[in-house]
């Protein structure tokens, strides 16, 4: 670790205030994420057992911050990624535990305010306070960070961090379609697995690669599986949905595999039954743009499914949510080498962030929203963007474009990590539910 | 059968009563800290000049920012969806709605049947309405009622930034010390709000006839330079800060027309 | 003469059928998926390898032949090439192997493809005129080669690689009196002569046995018959014949790149291609990357527009429609 004299931008704060601060928040966001489990239980009263699963894993401070604590006292390393760019597999095939570190906390914005202007992307300041005072489990517990250099806020992010923590930037190219493109990510996942490789002490062979892609694979499986049960009249709400989806980024993936093939094969029973979770003639809406990390970004999902009339989320373009586990590592021959390329294309080439830019303006992004939209009859798509977004707010008139040839409505909601605005979204979520309802009725 | 919308603003309560389909009367209140009282006072208002009761209204519609707020309501509808309504009606070839109020401003785009096609609202700030208006009457001390009259006497010689109420406010002050004409200065306002809402309208497209309503719409200044801008006929009905009201009576309506068996449920 | 005529028609039949049978193993496989194409794929090219045998034992009419398997390619492109032809099984056999020893393999680099995609043409326009050059050194022989009558002469050059493992005819192999023989070993044998043509033949051997340990499908990627069929299918009177094709759903694609990694001819059209028809000529229909695509309904194979085969969330296990 530097000394003090050669902290670059000086994120410190006095060890009484950051406890004092650690305390409130922690204690206030233990009861934020109760009541809203208990408003998600309350839309949704005949829900599947299994859920109470997801409902604990998502409760942070709790039994996976302890069970991450033992690991690492037998020996294990954690190795935290701010981005969707890390590559689970080599980390897994390290014997290490991979996490997620984004901040979903909206307090420790106004920490992240001293050392960053407010202009700079809610996610970023959020991450930046949660390091000051160390609320976040996995951040803390994090024996390395992977940060990917895709937009500007991750890149300085990445920089601030290494004040305090152990920093391995990962540089995807912002054009992936040439071969120098995917020449260069593929050195870069080397370097990375070198240093994976150091810090664990140890080797990733074919072996262990082709177990950790194996684990994915179900991992996927699970996923799109339950992404099916998406499609038709509503047998889960969209919020639990997104939950079961995030806490894939946090808990043990085979454990999060079992319970979510649990979770699937209780709705099929649903679907039998036509236990439906709201009526089928809810309009379905779609999220798109910046992610809503849980727990205080459940503000919009919350408005979404809470208004009257009620909407219900049947996907959603996040890199938190339907994107995560989407894309699986298609294996040729299982050698290092191929497998090695399998998994460094499955990071760079199905990724539809708009970090990227292409000549055919990002059309990958665009297909996959569209292809998701027919897929679950979305009827409405809320664009949801944090100030400071760049990437997300300059693509908005390219997808308002598509969407409109395609005849679906789309509203640009822009907010922050702020609870001040809860008043107005309502009034633009319900006006656009309303909307929609009534394009279905004509 | 009389049903009564009412539109829960941030300055004032508005209560419309139609019977069969036909305006009845209307009534308003300032809202004040107590909602309930001003909305028995605007119930009061409506129901006096109409010569009835309340127990005569069968369905009563709320809109508005307030309408968490109203007391006794048997259904709601957003204010974009009420505006919408409201429009079509006064004027059946209205396909796009402005309305400005004290603190939101919308703009909406509507078929011929008074369903939302797309909309969208001032984001967060109050430049973007009335209030903006009421700061800047107030900086260049002259009254709100009074300026619209005066930036008609103007040829447009000048201008002042349209972004944000406090850096309006420096701009006047600036050009009140450059000894600008007053009425030059008050046109200078209203083509910045005007501008505002403008790129609103852009963002939801222009299809005419333009309706305006919202109780800024009653002020000439404003409509003079919106019109200037838009570069279009742009429709102002009598009443114009009723026109919430007006469309959550007609949604009243619907809901009593649609259904049967008594009250439909939102 | 009769009994010829019967025996030559028997032939068609035969072969025919052998086409047949691949398109049918594929509907009825359709059926359950969990099959590997390269499996059904080793199968059918196995049938075709002893069909093959059979018919070499009972004509010699090269001609005709030659001329079913055109025939059969004008409806269905490039199939013969990932489907019915031996040259390839002995290649994926030797890939097998390489597979199993998990050895990689390795690319060419992409302009050096493009290239060799490039020269199969010019090679092609060589070995047909060859005998028509040489004839100008020594008339008599040549003039015998212009025709294909008899076993093997050169301008035969097309059917090098259905030539079979044991001929019915004399070899330059000998083993124990049963006549070896190898594809394209009579052509090289004719024009190394005597004294050269078990040495240039064995070199023949060695090479594309060790390419199939390096590149994929090495040989294939110039073959003078295969490039042949491309040319056929170029006219474009033929073109709008080939009854199988192969069809991308533009939304589905999520440009992930597997097709394009695991295609054994390295053909990038699968990837960039937008949407719609993207047969290419150089593609053999080995259907690989349709079997790899990850996306539910992204890529297919059509047959006059209707789906034989398409591309299934394949981390599900296939469901028995």
């Amino acid at each position: 670790m530097t000394s003090s004299s050669d902290k670059k931008y000086g994120i410190e704060i006095s060890q009484k205030e950051a406890e004092e601060l650690r305390n409130t928040i922690r204690a206030a966001s233990i009861k934020v994420m109760e009541e809203y489990i208990e408003r998600m239980k309350k839309t949704w009263p005949n829900r599947p057992e299994t859920m109470q699963y997801f409902y604990d894993v998502a409760k942070f401070f709790g039994t996976r911050e302890r069970e991450i604590q033992k690991a690492k006292e037998e020996g294990r390393k954690v190795i935290g990624y701010t981005c969707m760019f890390a590559p689970i597999e080599l980390i897994l095939a390290a014997d290490a535990i991979p996490v997620r570190v984004s901040s979903g906390f909206y307090d420790p914005v106004k920490l992240g305010n001293r050392i960053v202007p407010v202009e700079v992307c809610p996610v970023v300041r959020s991450t930046i306070g949660v390091e000051m005072i160390g609320l976040s489990p996995y951040l803390e517990l994090s024996d390395a960070l992977i940060t990917p250099l895709t937009c500007d806020g991750m890149t300085k992010l990445s920089e601030i961090l290494s004040d305090r923590k152990r920093v391995w930037t990962l540089h995807p190219p912002r054009l992936k379609d040439s071969d120098q493109s995917m020449f260069f990510w593929r050195e870069e996942l080397r370097a990375l697995k070198a240093k994976i490789e150091k810090l664990t002490g140890t080797r990733i062979t074919a072996k262990k690669l082709k177990a950790a892609i194996e684990v994915m694979h179900k991992a996927t499986r699970a996923f799109r599986r339950l992404q099916e049960f998406r499609k038709g009249a509503p047998v889960i709400m969209g919020r639990d949905a997104m939950l079961v989806n995030q806490t894939s980024m946090w808990d043990d993936i085979e454990r999060w595999t079992g319970k979510t093939e649990e979770l699937c094969n209780e709705l099929e029973k649903r679907i039998q039954e036509k236990a439906w979770a709201c009526p089928p003639e809810t309009p379905r809406v779609m999220i798109a743009g910046s992610p809503t990390i849980w727990p205080d970004n459940w503000k919009l999902p919350n408005i979404i499914e809470e208004a009257s009339p009620q909407g219900v989320i049947v996907a959603d373009e996040l890199c938190s949510g339907d994107r995560f586990l989407f894309d699986p590592v298609g294996v040729d021959e299982w050698t290092m080498d191929d497998m090695f390329k399998a998994v460094a294309e499955r990071y760079l080439l199905p990724s539809t962030c708009p970090c990227f830019t292409s000549e055919d303006g990002n059309e990958d992004r665009v297909n996959w929203l569209t292809a998701r939209i027919k897929e679950r009859q979305v009827d409405g798509v809320i664009y949801h963007v944090f100030r400071g977004c760049m990437l997300y707010a300059m693509e908005y008139m390219r997808i308002k474009k598509v969407l409109e040839k395609i005849n679906v409505p789309v509203y640009y909601l822009d907010t922050d990590y702020t609870r001040e605005d809860v008043g107005q979204i309502k009034t633009r979520v319900e006006a656009f539910l309303e909307m929609l309802k009534s394009r279905a009725e004509f | 059968m009389i049903v009564a919308g009412l539109d829960m603003g941030v300055q004032n309560v508005k209560v419309v009563l139609l019977k069969n389909g036909e305006i009845l009367s209307h009534g308003m209140a300032p809202s004040g800290f107590e909602p309930e009282k001003a909305v028995e006072q605007a119930f009061q208002e409506a129901l006096k000049r109409a010569g009835i009761a309340y127990n005569d209204i069968a369905h009563v519609a709320a809109t508005g920012v307030g309408v968490e707020l109203a007391p006794h309501v048997d259904s709601k509808i957003s204010v974009v969806s009420a505006d919408a309504r409201a429009a079509v009606y006064m004027y059946p070839s209205a396909r796009t709605v402005i309305d400005v109020g004290a603190e939101e401003s919308r703009v909406i785009k509507c078929d011929e049947n008074g369903a939302v096609l797309d909309f969208a609202l001032n984001e967060r700030c109050a430049a973007g309405a009335g209030a903006f208006l009421e700061a800047m009457a107030r900086a260049i001390e002259v009254k709100l009622e009074d300026m619209g009259r005066l930036s008609l006497k103007a040829r447009g010689t000048t201008s002042i930034s349209a972004t944000c109420v406090i850096f309006g406010e420096s701009d006047v002050v600036s050009l009140i010390h450059k000894q600008e004409p007053k009425h030059e200065i008050a046109r200078a306002i209203y083509d910045a709000l005007a501008e505002r809402i403008v790129s609103m309208v852009y963002r939801v497209g222009l299809k005419p006839d333009v309706v305006l309503v919202g109780g800024v719409a009653k002020d000439v200044g404003f409509a003079a330079a919106l019109k200037r801008k838009l570069e279009t006929e742009i429709l102002i009905p009598q009443n114009p800060e009723y026109a919430g009201a007006l469309g959550a009576a007609l949604y009243a309506m619907e809901n009593l027309r649609g259904d049967k068996n008594g009250r439909r449920q939102l | 003469m009769l009994l010829e005529v019967i025996s030559e028609v028997l032939k068609l039949i035969i072969f025919a059928g052998l086409a047949l049978a691949g398109i049918l193993a594929i509907l009825i496989w359709k059926k359950d998926q969990k099959t590997k194409v390269s499996y059904l794929r080793f199968f059918v090219q196995a049938v075709a390898m002893t069909a093959f045998f059979f018919i070499f034992s009972y004509t010699t009419q090269l001609l005709l032949i030659l001329v079913v398997i055109f025939a059969l390619s004008i409806f269905l492109g490039r199939f013969f090439c990932g489907w019915l032809c031996p040259f390839a099984l002995y290649l994926d056999l030797v890939a097998a192997v390489r597979k199993a020893l998990k050895i990689r393999y390795w690319n060419l680099p992409d302009k050096l493809n493009k290239f060799l995609n490039k020269l199969r043409y010019a090679l092609l326009l060589f070995f047909i005129a060859l005998p028509f050059i040489l004839e100008k050194i020594e008339p008599w022989q040549w003039s015998l080669a212009k025709f294909l009558m008899g076993p093997f002469k050169p301008i035969s050059v097309l059917l090098g690689p259905v030539e079979p493992l044991v001929i019915p005819w004399e070899s330059s192999l000998k083993l124990y009196g049963i006549n070896l023989s190898y594809p394209y070993a009579s052509i090289i044998a004719f024009y190394a002569g005597e004294n050269l043509a078990i040495i240039t033949i064995s070199i023949f051997i060695g090479l594309t046995l060790a390419s199939s340990f390096v590149v994929r499908r090495f040989w294939c990627r110039f073959c003078p018959t295969g490039v042949s069929f491309a040319v056929l299918n170029r006219f474009k009177i033929f073109q709008w014949i080939p009854l199988l094709r192969l069809n991308k759903v533009e939304e589905k694609c999520t440009k992930c790149g597997i097709c394009k990694r695991v295609c054994p001819a390295q053909v990038t059209d699968v990837y960039e291609e937008k949407g719609g028809d993207i047969t290419t000529s150089m593609c053999m229909l080995c259907l690989r990357c349709v079997e790899m695509c990850p996306y539910e309904d992204c890529l297919k194979l059509n047959m006059a527009g209707k789906t034989l085969f398409r591309s299934r969330n394949w981390l599900e296990p296939s469901k028995i429609e």
